[in-house]
């Protein structure tokens, strides 16, 4: 039986799982939060812990688990309760709070029934930070904090009255004067406690900026402890083994599909065999054959029930099977994000050890790793970024005097392009200057001077990539560059990249680096052909559609696809994937699904059988005896252990634009969407895995092309990046909130349509919502049938 | 004398030196690959490595197509599922095998890229270098967005 949200047990099982590893992971931050300090903790950091623990609140009511959403709640309210100076900071404190969490840890380990002991474990320890409300410990309470505590304490009691009866138990007064407070106390003190930099919530830009080695606050790495690094390669060969193994199962499934029909059969041997015996009447070899018949009836019994077991025996293996499976895709993923937090601190003492400033932005932080790919890059990018400090960036003085702002700017801009991760690092130092290149390989006598004359400018800088053309003790007369930009090349070349290099003199040097993605993970768009499926990139996937065919000319004759479809009103090219892939379209169709292909700005329809859906593949190369095959670019493999190709976006283009002429559309062509398939692209910004997972299945399955965010920062770069048809945001995120991406959203465009998926449902936020005219305003835990109504009211 | 793996190919008795034999396994499901020359029967997945699976039957009359007539007709065996997996230059390619005979140590005959086996019989000896450079040039004509398939994608 399905649960009431509308998942499947298996699929809600699986939700739990992403939720148990989010859990662990957060409580294992809030820990580690306050264990850095002895002294009470800031105000920002108690805000990162209520938060933390409201979000996994919320995740824990989407899986529903009313037990965690029960402790979460409480140990929010204690976490509350420092806040407001109710429960004074010391050395008790301390321990009851981490000793709580770790038997919170225990609860959510213990799966979805968790024994009465782990369970009492968390309750006396809950009782125990429950008895430190209103007690004032031997430590002099410090005035700060009292001070603060007043007007809070205040809406802090007035909240708890409120909302007794609400699940949620979060009243305005509590959320208002939380999120207000935040930026007040920040605000007033201008010091920000530690002079940590607030996020950069009100730029236009859709970069985050790290300052670095301009030292104006500490850099914090985010779960920089407790992280266990696992070779890629293993986590391949693990992979591998999961396959297998999925293989395996469903291999033995087979056999015990047949072990039961053998089961059947025996059965009907012995009822044969009981007629015969009737048959022969009160023979005295009849009565010896009874017990024998009697004998392999229960025999057989035995047997159907083992059989039954094996069943559900493979069962428990396939679930098994899968968590491994996804356990293991999760792992070998990295976003870009997570290397610019590697580079960050590499950069910062780089900068230190050179004694100058700089200024780090990145882009694309939401591009996906593979993580061999990220782990590989990061020493070629640590040395490009080493070069650029030592040699391109030139001292303050000098740059004020060339107009240039005293910290040097480098900005790595991560993308994704046909297959490609395509890094930029650049930055405005000085530049190259070609010439004084010449004039150094010619004194140095690896040039001849005619060579050295006839080489183009960009022959001059590629040289900088040869083996031995860049060594250490020439670096600083090089004009300005160059240190092991062999060594460079050699491991992105080995990684089966390249890289390129532009520079202008005076405005600074641009590398740019095309990295495969022969073993990056991708969302794809699954579809079916003639019963095998296939896969295409989702990021040129722009909508599913349905198209009706022509009808038949003759009563014989057979339908036929019309070339042109109709797209957000252009015409664009429709192309049968049947005919390309299969003998051609079956006569009884009188309409396909279309998959709508956005590629460089080119669009275009594919028809197939029945599409699948998004999905995460792993993507595998083709090898290179079929590399040449141009229709595709790699495979994947299925769950089953089948190989299922990915056509490649840029072949269908050429074959949708031949000569790449664009095709004027016929105006009376009918092509039609059909009413029933909702289609568009989604995005979703919230800070909780667990959520996002649900989210992404409901929408999917609502026909949504789903993108998502893990906060507001990034949701608002990919909105400018792409068209979406509905945005989806949660209200508490990191780095920008809710709010702060709908106002910002709102700014530049009026139109599309937001919902707000939060458990701050209060009437001043609802009144937000409204004048800045968003869509819906749900209520969390979030379930189908509440998310499906507010996407109905769209339309 | 050579090592070899003996074995039956439709009806026709063919042997491969062990030296390019990495290794037997049970074919799954093998996934076509539309667009792909008639010698690729589709690519299978070994392990987690995307396998081609090529029609060696195809393959050695095209290679071959004096010796069409088998040097020894065996029984014809049912399609199975068993495939040798042969590694050549760090290419790797699969190919489905009707039955395996066995792992024996053969003399030549006189004539070339023939073999006796223990019972006397005529066997084929398969060259991998020059199965697989045929494949690759196959596969290589088909390469690109040739003709054919721009007419497929727009025809009805």
């Amino acid at each position: 039986m399905a649960h009431e949200d509308g998942f499947a047990p298996e699929e809600l099982e699986m939700l739990r799982t992403f939720f148990r590893d989010e859990a662990q992971e957060s409580l294992e931050k809030i820990t580690a939060l306050l264990l850095k300090t002895t002294t009470r903790p800031d105000e920002e950091q108690l805000s990162v812990v209520m938060r933390t623990t409201h979000t996994l609140k919320g995740s824990a009511g989407t899986v529903a688990l009313p037990h965690i959403v029960d402790f979460a709640h409480q140990l929010e309210d204690r976490f509350a309760d420092v806040r407001s100076g109710t429960i004074v900071w010391s050395a008790t404190a301390l321990d009851c709070f981490v000793e709580a969490i770790d038997a919170f840890r225990g609860v959510i380990e213990a799966g979805n029934e968790p024994d009465e002991l782990t369970l009492k474990r968390l309750r006396q320890q809950l009782a125990l930070l429950k008895s430190l409300v209103g007690i004032a410990t031997e430590t002099a309470a410090d005035a700060e904090s009292d001070a603060e505590s007043e007007s809070e304490s205040e809406s802090e009691s007035e909240s708890e009255s409120e909302s007794e009866s609400e699940s949620e138990s979060e009243s305005e007064s509590e959320s208002e004067s939380e999120s207000e407070s935040e930026t007040e106390t920040e605000a007033e003190t201008g010091t920000a406690s530690d002079g940590t930099p607030l996020p950069n919530q009100g730029s236009n830009d859709s970069t985050r900026s790290i300052v670095a080695g301009g030292l104006s606050g500490p850099y914090v790495t985010p779960d920089s402890q407790r992280v266990l690094r696992v070779s890629p390669r293993r986590v391949d060969r693990m992979m591998d083994s999961v396959g297998e193994l999925v293989f395996d199962r469903t291999r033995i499934e087979r056999r015990v599909q047949h072990l039961r029909s053998l089961t059947r059969e025996l059965g009907e041997t012995r009822q044969r065999l009981r007629d015969c015996i009737a048959a022969v009447g009160d023979d005295s070899t009849a009565t010896q054959l009874q017990p024998l018949e009697q004998h392999l009836a229960t025999q057989i019994t035995r047997l159907s029930a083992e059989t039954a077991t094996l069943l559900d025996d493979t069962d428990a293996l396939r679930r098994t099977s899968s968590t491994l499976q996804d356990g293991l895709t999760q792992i070998r993923m990295q976003t870009a994000d997570s290397l610019m937090h590697r580079l960050a601190p590499n950069l910062r003492s780089i900068a230190r050890a050179v004694g100058k400033k700089v200024e780090l932005t990145t882009a694309g932080g939401d591009v996906e790793f593979d993580k061999a790919v990220a782990d590989r890059v990061m020493d070629p990018i640590v040395q490009l970024l080493r070069n650029a400090l030592a040699h391109g960036i030139e001292p303050a003085s000098e740059r004020i005097a060339a107009g240039k702002p005293a910290a040097g700017q480098i900005h790595i801009e991560t993308r994704q392009h046909t297959g490609l991760i395509v890094l930029t690092v650049s930055d405005d130092g000085q530049g190259i200057d070609p010439a004084a290149l010449r004039a150094r390989f010619v004194q140095s006598g690896r040039w001849s001077k005619t060579r050295a004359q006839l080489a183009s400018d960009e022959e001059v800088l590629r040289s900088l990539f040869d083996a031995g053309m860049s060594t250490r003790d020439e670096a600083d007369e090089l004009a300005g560059r160059g240190i092991g930009l062999d060594a460079v090349r050699e491991t992105i070349a080995r990684l089966g990249g390249e890289i390129e290099m532009t520079s202008t003199p005076g405005k600074g040097t641009s590398f740019t680096l095309r990295l495969p993605v022969t073993t990056a993970v991708a969302q794809a768009m699954l579809f079916k052909v003639h019963g095998n499926v296939y896969a295409l990139p989702n990021l040129h996937v722009l909508e599913t559609a349905y198209v009706d065919l022509e009808p038949a000319l003759t009563p014989a004759g057979q339908r036929r696809l019309p070339a042109t479809m109709e797209v957000r009103e252009e015409h664009v090219p429709l192309l049968s994937l049947q005919t390309l892939l299969d003998s051609g379209i079956r006569p009884d169709k009188t309409g396909l699904p279309a998959i709508v292909v956005d590629y460089a700005g080119k669009r275009f329809a594919l028809t197939c059988d029945k599409i699948v859906g998004p999905r995460q593949i792993v993507v595998k190369q083709l090898g290179p005896l079929l590399a040449p095959l141009a229709l595709y670019s790699g495979a994947t493999i299925s769950g089953s252990g089948k190989v299922q190709l990915i056509l490649d976006t840029a072949a269908l283009t050429h074959l949708a634009y031949p000569g790449s002429q664009p095709i004027k559309a016929p105006a009376s062509t009918p092509a039609t969407q059909a009413p029933g398939q909702v289609s568009g692209r989604a995005l979703v910004a919230d800070d909780s895995k667990a959520i996002r997972e649900v989210m992404t299945r409901i929408l999917s399955r609502a026909g949504y092309i789903v993108d998502v965010a893990e906060d507001g920062a990034h949701a608002l770069g990919m909105f400018r990046e792409l068209r979406y048809d509905i945005l989806i945001t949660d209200l508490e995120m990191p780095e920008l909130d809710g709010f702060g991406l709908i106002e910002q959203v709102r700014a530049e465009d009026a139109r599309t349509p937001i919902i707000i998926v939060s458990s701050r449902a209060t009437s001043a936020n609802k009144q937000r919502a409204r004048r800045l005219g968003v869509l819906s305003f749900v209520a969390k835990p979030i379930t189908r049938r509440k998310l499906v109504e507010a996407l109905r009211r769209m339309s | 004398m050579k090592n070899v793996i003996v074995f039956a190919l439709d009806q026709r008795l063919c042997a491969v030196e062990l030296r390019w034999v990495r290794e037997m396994f049970t074919l799954g499901y093998v996934t076509p690959v539309p667009s792909a020359p008639r010698l690729l029967d589709g690519i299978v997945n070994l392990r987690g490595t995307i396998t081609p699976v090529l029609d060696l039957g195809l393959l050695l009359n095209e290679v071959d197509p004096d010796r069409a007539a088998p040097t020894t007709v065996v029984p014809r065996a049912r399609r199975g599922n068993g495939a040798i997996l042969l590694e050549v230059e760090g290419m790797v390619a699969a190919f489905r095998v009707s039955n395996v005979e066995e792992v024996s140590t053969l003399s030549q005959d006189e004539q070339p890229d023939t073999l006796i086996d223990s019972r006397g019989r005529r066997v084929t000896l398969i060259d991998p270098r020059r199965v697989l450079e045929r494949a690759l040039d196959a596969v290589g004509d088909a390469r690109g967005l040739h003709p054919g398939l721009v007419e497929a994608a727009h025809g009805s």
